[in-house]
């Protein structure tokens, strides 16, 4: 990316003026926790180590994308763990069956498309808000996943379909790879397609994006759908390293995307919200915990420095838009 | 005592980093006056009331009330103080009764605090509101009343708590004519009884009827107090924005070529019924009528917000599908809605992408949005309804009233609508900007764009329009052309002659 910004110009100042102040702060919360664990880890900065967590990174990075999406448009998705769930035990068991890769991934992100899909119409048609949709979809998607498995998981995923998600190409992860491709999309949808201000008008303010002609039930179809859609890619990333699939996977991704999403800066109001941010925020919550597992800290005292790093970065934030 | 101001300000600054907001700001107001607070937004009016009510602190200064300094910590001891301010927007708890509301944070306790005594505090409301308007009823949740009546709550509140000075900041905003008269009799009771009122206000008719004397400030200064009496609007206008406006000739530029044809044109969701008129090439289409009549609505309508139950639109002789704000817009017509903050701005997105909203895929042949084709159309058209400041990047939010009308009329602009729907076009916009949106709509006029304006305002209504319909109960009660215009016709036709028009709901119902 540097020597093309450093032969075209033009590209960098664009390059730059999309990287926006509230990333820049997000960006060195960063670099000041990577600093403390450097400081207390020894090889906390080795390649390896910062890929693996980078990796780790990855599944709530792609469930936070789409919950930033979503979230920009004034909603939440608090069903993407039972929507992964679902996508995952399907695809599984298709792969089981003897179907065809291809076959079984298309299938799987389908259901991911079909369950936002719901939640999406629920949303914009019955007018339900948000929060309630996803609450009751999030029992329902996963009681579908229990139902459909017995409750078992299911097991012996081959090989071919194991390789794709958990390889990786000159020593990067293969997830880490597909996972910035969804962020380049995601940040090419919200920054250059006329969906992407749409999502932001409608959460900025619905009533006015109706007077201007948004089309508003379609935006937020389009949120729900692709933040589905993004759960069930998560889902293959964690069959993929896991080999099997189990009904209760993705308990709580819901509120560690929300967690990246808005550590990088949306807002729970709407209208608001960046990528590039949620990508960092999601990078914040893995080093944290990478660190605090390389120092042998409890499980427990992990969960609380996660819980004051989220309200830290929310005090941050506030005080200095107060100031702005 | 007659000699003590019963409000003086001494010598006021207020400085926020990098803005003087206020300058050394001297006048006094008397006991049991009404006393006008003039100026143009931004002049420090408001400053000036948040201080006196506790909610900011001067910088240097003092004020004093009844001869003793006076030092608020915050608005609770500023009223207890004798203070009470009556917000633009008031500050009302919907869901909660008129008594609920006027005891808001003060509740009559019994039982040794433990719970709320309703009954007492319903019985002392009935009591401050039988002094203004008996009418309401303490019981009733304030969502139930109108504006008007819960202004009277409000009122009624600061009588309650033995308020002796009651300022109101533009009380009148959202009131009917017939509302505000009954407004200045309160006012004259309030007076009478030796309160004194602070009346800050854009309707220089008002002002003048009502008040007594006025303070002009400008650019946080004050101009000079006027008696109001012995001065003529013009003057204190002048005074106002430190210039003279000249007083313009109406010009119109209509041809007789039918733009928008409306027929039978009735509402799923308000009063508005079988609405039938045409609009001109060119002409500037004046609606009046009472708020409430259903002048907005009719607006609502035509551009697609609301649905429609019956009728035909027609622009330039195609019908138009009645399926929402899309296929109205697609068909030139764009709205310009009263309440631009709740309706009209995306408040975080730059003024560019506020213009651009409508038209996106426009600018989005290929799929992308062509950014600098977006900055290209931007920089011309906000040019054109002269912005300021002129920074296209900003987030509109930041943005005057003025000012964001102006880029919602460049939204409508980039999307090449050439009919143009105005809902209350200067509401919330001071005097110097008003005169350039005047302008502005009637060089829209002159390049052929179609224009209907909605507006409470008479003298906007007759400055602005070649023509005016007058709405009533949902239906149009009479077509004035423009040498028949006069703010005592639009006012009769408005409330109807009230000894004959009776109206019988039950026949209106049977063409639904």
């Amino acid at each position: 990316m540097s020597d093309l910004s450093a032969t075209v110009p033009a590209r960098q100042s664009k390059l730059f003026r999309s990287f926006s102040v509230r990333d820049a702060g997000t960006l060195i919360g960063l670099v000041l926790i990577l600093a403390v664990f450097a400081a207390l880890v020894p090889g906390f900065l080795s390649e390896r180590n910062l890929v693996n967590i980078l990796q780790q990174s990855s599944i709530n990075a792609c469930i936070a994308l789409g919950m930033t999406l979503v979230i920009i448009s004034g909603g939440i998705d608090l069903s993407v763990g039972p929507t992964a769930a679902i996508s995952a035990v399907l695809t599984a068991a298709l792969l089981v069956a003897g179907y065809p890769v291809p076959v079984a991934l298309m299938a799987g992100l389908g259901i991911g498309m079909v369950c936002g899909m719901v939640n999406g119409a629920l949303v914009a048609y019955a007018g339900l808000q948000p929060f309630i949709v996803t609450l009751g979809t999030l029992s329902t998607y996963r009681a579908i996943a229990l139902i459909y498995t017995g409750g078992n998981p299911v097991l012996g995923i081959p090989a071919s379909f194991r390789s794709i998600f958990n390889g990786n190409i000159a020593g990067i992860p293969n997830s880490v790879i597909i996972v910035a491709l969804v962020a380049l999309a995601a940040w090419v949808l919200l920054k250059k397609t006329p969906i992407g201000e749409y999502l932001l008008a409608v959460g900025g303010n619905e009533e006015a994006a109706y007077v201007a002609g948004v089309p508003i039930a379609l935006t937020k179809i389009t949120a729900y759908v692709i933040s589905g859609v993004l759960a069930a890619l998560a889902s293959f990333i964690l069959i993929g390293r896991l080999g099997a699939a189990e009904p209760i996977l993705g308990n709580l991704w819901e509120l560690d995307a929300i967690a990246a999403a808005a550590i990088g800066g949306a807002s729970l109001m709407g209208g608001k919200g960046s990528v590039v941010g949620t990508i960092l925020g999601a990078i914040i919550l893995g080093s944290m915990r990478n660190g605090l597992t390389l120092m042998n800290v409890q499980a427990f005292y992990q969960l609380l420095a996660t819980g004051l790093i989220i309200l830290v970065a929310m005090m941050i934030d506030r005080l200095t838009r107060g100031r702005g | 005592m007659a000699s003590t101001a019963r409000l003086k300000f001494d010598g006021i600054t207020k400085t926020f980093p990098g803005v003087k907001a206020l300058t050394d700001v001297s006048f006094e107001i008397a006991p049991g006056e009404v006393h006008a607070l003039l100026g143009e937004n931004g002049a420090g009016k408001s400053t000036l009331l948040r201080i006196m009510s506790g909610v900011a602190r001067q910088t240097s200064g003092d004020f004093h009330v009844d001869g003793e300094i006076a030092s608020f910590r915050d608005p609770d001891s500023a009223r207890k103080a004798g203070i009470a301010m009556i917000h633009q927007e008031l500050q009302q708890v919907p869901n909660l009764t008129v008594a609920q509301n006027m005891f808001l944070g003060h509740s009559l306790r019994r039982l040794g605090g433990m719970l709320v005594d309703r009954r007492e505090q319903e019985r002392r409301a009935a009591e401050a509101l039988a002094l203004i308007d008996p009418s309401i009823d303490p019981a009733t949740p304030i969502k139930e009343l109108k504006v008007a009546q819960r202004q009277v709550v409000e009122i009624a509140r600061a009588l309650l708590e033995k308020a002796k000075i009651v300022a109101m900041d533009e009380p009148t905003s959202s009131l009917t004519p017939s509302e505000f008269e009954s407004l200045a009799a309160i006012i004259k009771k309030l007076t009478a009884s030796g309160v004194t009122v602070i009346y800050v206000s854009h309707k220089m008719d008002e002002v003048f009827r009502i008040c007594q004397r006025g303070t002009v400030m400008r650019d946080g200064k004050v101009v000079g107090t006027v008696n109001l009496r012995e001065v003529a609007q013009a003057d204190v206008i002048a005074m106002m924005v430190g210039r003279e406006l000249m007083q313009e000739e109406h010009r119109s530029y209509a041809t007789r070529a039918v733009k928008l044809q409306v027929e039978n044109l009735s509402s799923k969701v308000s009063a508005v019924r079988d609405v039938s008129f045409q609009l001109h090439k060119g002409e500037v289409l004046g609606i009046a009528g009472l708020v409430g009549a259903g002048r907005t609505e009719l607006l609502r309508l035509l551009a697609g917000v609301d649905p429609a139950a019956a009728g035909t639109i027609r622009v330039d002789d195609r019908p138009l599908n009645l399926a929402g704000p899309r296929s109205a817009i697609a068909a030139g017509i764009g709205l310009l809605p009263e309440e631009r903050k709740r309706e009209g701005i995306i408040p975080l997105r730059p003024v560019s992408m506020n213009m651009a909203l409508p038209s996106l895929k426009k600018f989005a042949r290929t799929g992308l949005v062509r950014h600098t084709a977006v900055r290209r159309t931007a920089e011309d058209l906000l040019k054109r309804v002269n912005l300021r400041p002129f920074q296209i990047d900003r987030p509109i939010k930041l943005f005057s009233g003025g000012n964001q009308q102006k880029a919602i009329i460049a939204r409508w602009l980039a999307a090449g609508s050439d009919i143009l729907l105005f809902d209350e076009p200067t509401r919330g916009i001071d005097v110097g900007a008003k005169s350039e949106i005047y302008h502005l709509i009637e060089q829209l006029a002159s390049e052929g764009r179609s224009i209907i304006v909605v507006s409470s305002e008479l003298p906007e209504v007759i400055r602005l329009s070649d023509r005016v319909l007058v709405i009533r109960n949902g239906r149009i009660a009479a077509t004035l052309e423009r040498h028949e215009l006069s703010e005592q016709a639009l006012v009769m036709h408005a409330v109807g002659d009230a000894g004959t028009t009776v109206h019988s709901s039950k026949q209106e119902h049977s063409n639904v």
